[in-house]
């Protein structure tokens, strides 16, 4: 059965099923996003780009953009530093690792809004955990308005964000651990290589491609996460902690603009897709020389 | 897996969306708003009740969180998966009446029906003559004030007017101990509705009389200065734009809020959580004119206009209006009574906290009723939130008026 075609025919039913749930709905967003529509989603005229022309007018909007922007590259690049060491300490063997292991893991357990809401009551200013920790500790001699404004919401939410993507990258890392052979390191030490050369010429080399697939999935994931930003404080006050994915959801369910909500929605689409592409690429070069 | 197992899956997927798709001859299905953990269950009775009184109906409730209401509404909606009735915000019912999708119920409402309803909270469902929907539940706001902490600080009566409101603020702030005098709401839901207050006792309404925003005239700058002014001098709890309507409510249940406006589900509240409280319900403080507004909210249920059993959904509508059946919700949800003979019943006329909502009626300010009135509300809100975090509210409120004129103009 040498066929040819059987690669292609044999990728065929998942093609198909893709084109059912991905492409379908784009398909259904192009529509709606180039069209006049109504409050309720009927289409109406074709209209020139409006709902694009409208996003871009938007003050609103770039903000989310460029905030869209800082909240994925510090979500995910703080994940990333700090699941290495974890991942790192987890794979060595100690008593109690499989409690360390499951400690890590525990908040991927959680879902990500009951996160979200436990700590919007930490972070609450009269009656919460953080402030009386940190008053019970000396820290600070007042209630600090976490979430009153975007200086100190933000920061806390990325702070959040990092915590909730540690565990699936560490699993990631954990793998990528297990698979490179122990002999390196046996003969890395009896050449006296020291840890942070075994580091730097072992571990990270072959940890690479794992590297590179948790940087791909955390910022697909990230980029799009709703819950963490909208349970804590809406996007507000005044739109100062919008993502583009929060603004999106009050443009099409608080005022009813389902045709630039649409156009928000290909747009992050959009910059994923080039993103992804452009990341696949520069990775697989890397692998081939 | 074999390709039958696969294809017989596949079928009974399909039939399965199909008979979603396809609802039995006579079922009513109702999407309902869950006001309180008291929802689901009464409605679980009216099912009960209905259902015997009415063999060959059966009724499904959908109920769904305030929050996401209208987000479900919008995806059924588009999808053609609505239910046959439902309950929602008055406020978006321009919305649903200009795309069609809502039927008028002239045809069903006899004379004796519709003399069921108090007027002030039936006509704000009414449009071009037409009515479109019940008023499911009605509430008004008023304000609470704490009373152990008033007679703390020397004062003897609930303010009348904001300059006394200052006053008493600032006596109550003087205890100390963790005790802010006026509770300001500063986030997500009503953060526009909590400045009207301000911005109604200084004469200015929401919209002007040629139908332009009122954020850019003198009444709405004099409101934001006074609370901008409270949160300065520190007569607000802290962190204002932190705080919800429930965050402010719970302060105030721990007795850390000497006075606060809100609705009257606050008195079930305190009865259930903190039942020692010492608390009086006033009217909303007036300005210097001896303007006041309070906010008047109704709830209507509407029927679809694609719905297939609008007959069998008119008898449930029937039945939810009756006295009997209104008095049970209204009570349980703290609202106030929409209905004639149930505002007579001993529960409301010998109840001192709601007489207080139903006195302050004449002054109540319904949602106006125009297109875009989500997106003035959010504008308004947002534009609130810059001043509270230290904006300048000049600056903020003609900012915020050019936008809402232009979401006006549309």
């Amino acid at each position: 059965m040498q066929n040819r075609f059987l690669p292609y025919l044999l990728t065929l039913p998942s093609l198909l099923l893709a084109a059912v749930v991905i492409f379908w709905p784009v398909w259904d967003l192009i529509q709606i996003s180039t069209h006049d529509v109504s409050r309720f989603g009927q289409l109406r005229d074709f209209n020139d780009f409006a709902n694009f022309a409208a996003l871009a007018a938007d003050p609103d909007f770039t903000a989310a953009l460029w905030r869209t922007g800082q909240w994925t590259v510090m979500v995910v690049g703080g994940a990333l530093l700090l699941s290495i060491p974890v991942a790192m300490i987890l794979n060595t063997d100690f008593y109690g690792r499989g409690i360390a292991r499951v400690i890590i893991m525990l908040p991927w357990a959680v879902s990500l809004t009951m996160t979200a809401v436990v700590w919007r009551w930490a972070l609450s200013g009269e009656s919460g955990m953080l402030n009386s920790a940190l008053i019970g500790l000396g820290l600070i001699d007042h209630n600090i308005q976490w979430l009153a404004s975007a200086e100190t919401a933000f920061p806390m939410q990325v702070l959040i964000g990092i915590l909730v993507t540690v565990p699936f990258t560490t699993t990631i890392f954990l793998g990528g651990l297990s698979s490179i052979p122990d002999d390196l390191y046996e003969a890395a030490a009896l050449e006296g290589a020291t840890p942070l050369q075994q580091f730097r010429e072992i571990t990270f080399p072959l940890l690479k491609p794992f590297i590179n697939i948790a940087i791909v999935l955390n910022t697909i994931y990230v980029f799009n996460s709703f819950p963490i930003i909208w349970v804590m404080t809406q996007g507000g006050p005044a739109n100062s902690t919008d993502i583009l994915v929060t603004h999106l959801y009050k443009l099409a369910f608080r005022i009813g603009k389902l045709g630039e909500a649409s156009a928000v929605s290909l747009v992050m689409f959009a910059i994923l897709l080039v993103f992804t592409m452009i990341y696949v690429r520069l990775a697989m070069r890397e692998q081939r020389t | 897996m074999s390709l039958a197992k696969w294809t017989a899956g596949l079928m009974a997927g399909m039939s399965m969306l199909a008979i979603a798709a396809q609802a039995d001859a006579g079922e009513v299905r109702v999407t309902v708003a869950e006001y309180s953990a008291k929802t689901a269950p009464y409605f679980a009775d009216v099912k009960k009740e209905f259902e015997a009184a009415n063999p060959g109906i059966t009724v499904k409730f959908e109920v769904v969180p305030w929050d996401v209401l209208l987000q479900k509404l919008t995806t059924d909606i588009t999808a053609g998966t609505n239910a046959d009735l439902s309950i929602i915000g008055t406020r978006w019912l321009i919305d649903f009446v200009q795309q069609d999708v809502a039927e008028p119920l002239d045809g069903y409402i006899k004379p004796d029906f519709k003399d069921r309803f108090i007027d002030t909270f039936l006509s704000p469902s009414i449009m071009d003559g037409k009515t479109y929907g019940l008023p499911i539940a009605a509430s008004a706001r008023a304000m609470y004030y704490n009373k152990e902490l008033f007679e703390k600080a020397g004062i003897a009566k609930p303010p009348a007017t904001w300059t006394e409101l200052q006053d008493d603020a600032r006596k109550i702030k003087a205890l100390g101990s963790g005790t802010f005098g006026f509770g300001l709401q500063g986030k997500e839901i009503e953060t526009d509705v909590y400045y009207y207050y301000a911005m109604w006792s200084q004469g200015t309404e929401i919209l002007n009389k040629d139908g332009t925003s009122g954020l850019s005239t003198p009444g709405a700058l004099e409101a934001a200065k006074l609370y901008k002014s409270m949160i300065d001098e520190g007569l607000t709890e802290p962190g204002v734009t932190s705080n919800n309507r429930e965050d402010v409510q719970n302060l105030f249940k721990q007795g850390k809020v000497g006075m606060m406006i809100t609705a009257p589900f606050l008195s079930n509240q305190i009865k259930d959580e903190a039942p020692n409280l010492k608390y009086g319900v006033a009217a909303i403080p007036a300005g210097p004119t001896g303007a006041r507004g309070t906010y008047g909210v109704t709830d209507s249920i509407i029927m679809f206009k694609n719905s297939k059993n609008k007959d069998e959904a008119w008898k449930l509508l029937d039945f939810l209006f009756t006295t009997e059946q209104r008095a049970k919700f209204t009570q349980g949800e703290g609202f106030l009574p929409v209905n004639k003979e149930e505002a007579k019943m001993d529960y409301y006329v010998n109840n001192a906290d709601l007489a207080a909502f139903t006195a302050l009626l004449p002054d109540a300010r319904f949602a106006p009723v125009i297109p875009g009135w989500e997106e003035v509300a959010q504008i308004t809100s947002d534009a609130m939130q810059k001043i509270y975090l230290g904006g300048d509210p000049e600056a903020g409120l003609k900012d915020a008026a050019a936008k809402a004129n232009a979401v006006l103009k549309k």
